[in-house]
């Protein structure tokens, strides 16, 4: 196991989570404009 | 509404190859050899930080075309671009300290850069806040546009504060006047995310933009 990991891990990990998160508030507020 | 389905499909097409983003970046690209795998974050942070100026720099584009021509849609697509820039400012400024703490050992220094960053989000942030707070669109859009142009002015100052002043932030390796100093594999996943962060972008907008034409639609209705 190469040496940071838990940082790139923790790095991709939130990268994700806004992301996913932001599409899925999108597409719950374009449901009820 | 067929603009409000076309943002959706590019969004989870943009979703879908983010995971292909990760798998190459995790399992197909070298591990650097000073760095080790914190280097990694290179390959999400720097596309999440150009998608966020390019966010931020057409916020300002808009605001220009709205006060030139006074057309609506520049208003509505600022807006939008706007939000999604924030998004992607946001993805920036948490990975930047996660990179930073096992390399530089802090998560964040107050140089010109950095601050210049965290200004332009913060200046985002108040774009959005205005714009709930000024119930007059036509005043609303005007001062946006102006608090837009605000933000694309500075964008070259971030750019180039690397150059002018003494900081921890490595200098651009991609863009840059000479060739990029990045090897072939690690240019090649770098170039793939942006393109990914990019039609994530587009996607992400696009709803947002339609988001705010079935508001105006609700609105005339009401």
């Amino acid at each position: 196991m190469p040496e940071n990991t838990s940082y790139m891990v923790a790095a991709y990990v939130i990268t994700a989570a806004i992301l996913v998160g932001y599409a899925i508030l999108l597409y719950r507020r374009t449901l009820k404009p | 509404m067929k603009l409000l389905k076309t943002g959706r499909w590019i969004t989870i097409v943009g979703l879908a190859l983010l995971a292909a983003v990760y798998v190459r970046a995790l399992a197909f690209t070298p591990v650097e050899r000073f760095q080790g795998a914190a280097q990694k974050i290179y390959y999400i942070h720097v596309p999440s930080a150009l998608c966020a100026m390019l966010a931020m720099g057409l916020v300002g584009v808009a605001g220009i075309l709205y006060l030139l021509l006074k057309d609506p849609r520049f208003d509505r697509f600022g807006e939008a671009s706007a939000e999604v820039g924030v998004a992607f400012s946001l993805v920036m400024l948490t990975t930047g300290p996660i990179w930073a703490k096992p390399i530089w050992g802090t998560w964040w220094t107050w140089d010109a850069r950095l601050t210049l960053t965290l200004f332009l989000f913060l200046l985002f942030l108040g774009y959005l806040l205005l714009r709930g707070a000024v119930t007059d669109p036509g005043l609303r859009a005007r001062y946006s546009a102006v608090l837009g142009i605000c933000g694309l002015v500075l964008l070259p100052f971030i750019h180039l504060s690397v150059y002018f002043f003494r900081t921890l932030h490595p200098q651009p390796i991609v863009l840059k006047p000479s060739a990029p100093s990045l090897p072939g594999e690690m240019l090649v996943t770098l170039l793939f995310s942006f393109l990914v962060f990019t039609i994530l972008y587009v996607g992400l907008v696009t709803q947002r933009y339609a988001l705010s034409l079935l508001r105006e639609q609700a609105e005339q209705h009401a």
